[in-house]
């Protein structure tokens, strides 16, 4: 136990003196910092995210549109008030209108052929063109109004009656996914960053120690259980420190300027107990797991570079783990998420989904977190033997095949002993 | 103490790497563990460090079962083992409280270590940052830390200059006077020659040869022996020599004169008279001792 507490030591502290470490929290936590102040910054611009005293926002720069209303068909006094954020220009004839739209003057042109009938002139369509939808909308108004009219119906009656509000209150017995799927969808992207980080850096690390050879001294020095177990649960530390760093910066940033934001990220911030607690049990948990795959990589190749090659297997799993998650966010409660979150290589993600955003009986939980503890003391143990083994096999990357045939062959060798 | 191998046998994937490794070594006596590339030193040194178990055979220390775990053991890979980005000193803390020495321990002995290797202003420096000498010399005494009972040197003069080899020989020598075990591995056989009084010549995973270094350079030497003569090239005398003297064998020259072995019983004395009746001007007539070289190659060389 000593010596674990040596090596956790001994890699914390070179992990955290690493300038990449420093410089990388510092970086993203200001950038986090940064964003949550830009609504202060832009107040000090003059350009105010949010409308504090609901006064109009200044006229942004408007849309021009040419019309060319043929037949007099359409009223353009009244078209002009139903579209008041467009300066809309009056031409004389289509080919001043097809000149203006070339030259850029106006951003399209309408050809009003009669109330119910127009032609378009663009000079590129876009995906998300709504000039048309607009153009629609004004005119179908218009025409209702009219036809009303002749009706002898009073319009601004019928349109109340059309757009009666509806009041609604709205109370969440269960979980209120809309609120939590963002902090949900951070927690897990965080996760997703952390373990494929981390887990490149410990590879890389039990990889070099090999290749600089010095692994000899170490495992001629103490167990290789308080080595691997050392090694991974400070890089584990590690990522947890860094990875609580930015959150607090974040937080911190986002409490000064929380007026500024006028709270609409409360949400965000104000997770709940128990869905932090899953989040830290089974995410440090599954964090463990990844790092002892990927310590095991390590332990199987000579030289670093090796590492991205070997590494493949983990992370296409870890990957799909992670996608099944995330794509599942929408339907905490579907089978596939049901299973996974039971399935050590993807339960530390889909269990704290489910807890965050579906139900789930403790029961469950339960089951689901002495699974992946299991799973996790076992490939930990397992990683300790194959490290051992690591400073047998030099040269070409070892397969995962040779490896537990060796195991095999120790283990018998140990329990003729 | 009394290290014994007894009968040691290792396989790795069916494939044998020692058979029937049996050798001992007394404390205050060093042991030269030679062999070529290959021939399974690092696979018993790493049985002897408990690194990974034998098939079968045992390890006896004074007669009972050895437990590595138990017993200090300083080793010098033939390769660089350290952390070429992390300061000297603080790796050198770092092995030893590994090794059982406390934060202070660790440090007083790192620093002995260092001063007495010359290399002590470098205790803050990266190791990658030292020459390749100096690198070697924090191996040693990252070897030498915990000041073990058992030594096992593997290349330990690889990168050293004279002045600094003499250091580590004098390092060496202070070792076995206090009693430990050495256990010395090179390529470079004057450097055994120098200390090591037993010797073990391992090949293919078979001990092919072991026992006391001066016996055995007797026994090698037997029946040979060492001629030169004045005035006369070895060539010529070579020539001279194998068409007017029967019962003799020339096996070659070395050092400007040949070496000659005694067959069918012919003595030594029977060979000086012949020369003596040729007229020949001997300048040298002594018992031909082989070096190491001579016998390493002889017994392990022939696929060479």
């Amino acid at each position: 136990m000593r010596n674990f507490f040596l090596v956790l030591k001994f890699e914390l502290l070179n992990l955290i003196r690493k300038k990449a470490f420093r410089i990388s929290t510092i970086i993203i936590s200001l950038i986090a910092i940064i964003a949550l102040t830009i609504p202060v910054i832009a107040d000090k611009f003059g350009s105010p995210i949010f409308n504090k005293d609901d006064k109009p926002i200044e006229e942004v720069e408007k849309a021009h549109y040419g019309l060319l209303i043929e037949k007099d068909s359409i009223d353009l006094a009244a078209l002009k008030l139903l579209l008041p954020h467009i300066d809309i220009v009056d031409v004389d004839s289509k080919e001043e209108l097809s000149q203006s739209v070339k030259d850029g003057d106006v951003e399209a042109g309408f050809i009003i052929k009669s109330p119910v009938q127009y032609e378009y002139l663009v000079m590129n369509t876009s995906t998300y063109d709504s000039k048309q939808y607009e153009m629609d909308e004004a005119l179908l108004a218009l025409y209702r109004d009219e036809a009303l009219s002749a009706e002898g119906i009073d319009s601004s009656t019928v349109s109340d009656i059309y757009n009666v509000p509806i009041e609604h209150d709205v109370e969440v017995l269960g979980k209120d996914s809309m609120k939590n799927y963002l902090y949900t969808y951070i927690l897990v992207f965080g996760l997703y960053f952390i373990v494929i980080m981390y887990g490149q850096l410990i590879a890389m690390s039990i990889a070099s120690e090999k290749s600089n050879r010095a692994m000899e001294i170490l495992i001629t020095s103490t167990s290789t259980e308080s080595l691997i177990f050392g090694k991974v649960i400070a890089g584990a530390l590690a990522g947890i420190i860094q990875f609580a760093i930015i959150l607090s910066a974040a937080a911190i940033a986002y409490r000064i300027n929380a007026e500024a934001w006028e709270h609409s990220l409360d949400f965000i911030f104000d997770i709940p107990a128990e869905v932090l607690l899953t989040f830290s049990i089974f995410g440090i948990l599954g964090y463990l797991f990844y790092l002892f795959a990927f310590g095991i990589i390590g332990a199987l190749v000579s030289r670093t570079e090796d590492i991205g090659a070997s590494a493949t297997p983990v992370t296409i799993i870890f990957m799909i783990a992670f996608f099944i998650s995330m794509f599942s966010m929408n339907a905490p409660d579907s089978l596939l998420l049901r299973i996974a979150s039971f399935v050590p290589l993807s339960s530390f993600m889909a269990m704290f989904i489910r807890v965050s955003m579906g139900n789930v009986s403790n029961l469950h939980v339960g089951i689901s977190l002495a699974l992946l503890i299991i799973s996790t003391g076992g490939i930990g143990l397992l990683g300790a033997r194959i490290y051992a083994l690591g400073s047998l096999m030099y040269g070409n990357p070892v397969k995962f095949r040779t490896v537990v045939k060796l195991l095999r062959e120790q283990r018998s060798l140990n329990s003729t002993r | 103490m009394i290290l014994e191998l007894k009968d040691i046998h290792k396989e790795f994937s069916g494939i044998p790497v020692l058979r029937g490794v049996s050798f001992t070594i007394t404390a205050g006596k060093a042991l030269g563990f030679l062999g070529r590339n290959g021939a399974g030193k690092t696979t018993t040194m790493r049985i002897l460090m408990g690194l990974f178990n034998a098939n079968s055979g045992q390890i006896l220390l004074d007669g009972r079962p050895f437990d590595p775990q138990h017993h200090s053991i300083g080793y010098l890979p033939e390769e660089r083992g350290l952390y070429p980005k992390q300061k000297v000193l603080e790796q050198l803390m770092y092995f030893g409280q590994l090794r059982g020495l406390n934060s202070v321990q660790a440090k007083d002995n790192g620093l002995y270590w260092l001063e007495k290797l010359g290399i002590l202003e470098h205790q803050d420096k990266r190791l990658e940052t030292l020459s390749r000498g100096n690198q070697q010399k924090v191996q040693i005494a990252e070897t030498l830390l915990c000041n073990p009972d058992i030594v096992i040197l593997d290349e330990p003069f690889s990168g050293l200059d004279p002045v600094n080899s003499q250091i580590l020989k004098d390092i060496i020598n202070e070792m076995i006077e206090r009693g430990s075990i050495v256990i010395f591995s090179s390529h470079q056989m004057s450097y055994v020659e120098e200390f090591c009084d037993e010797i073990v010549l391992i090949d293919e995973g078979n001990i092919v040869l072991t026992g006391n270094l001066k016996s055995i350079k007797r026994e090698y030497g037997m029946n040979r022996i060492s001629l030169n003569f004045t005035d006369v090239d070895a060539e010529a005398s070579m020539d001279t020599l194998s068409n007017r003297i029967e019962d003799i064998r020339i096996i070659g020259t070395e050092n400007g004169g040949i070496v000659v072995e005694l067959l069918n019983g012919k003595s030594k004395n029977e060979l000086l008279h012949n020369l003596l009746a040729l007229d020949m001007n001997i300048e040298e007539f002594s018992i031909y001792e082989p070096t190491l070289t001579d016998i390493f190659v002889q017994k392990v060389g022939d696929e060479l």
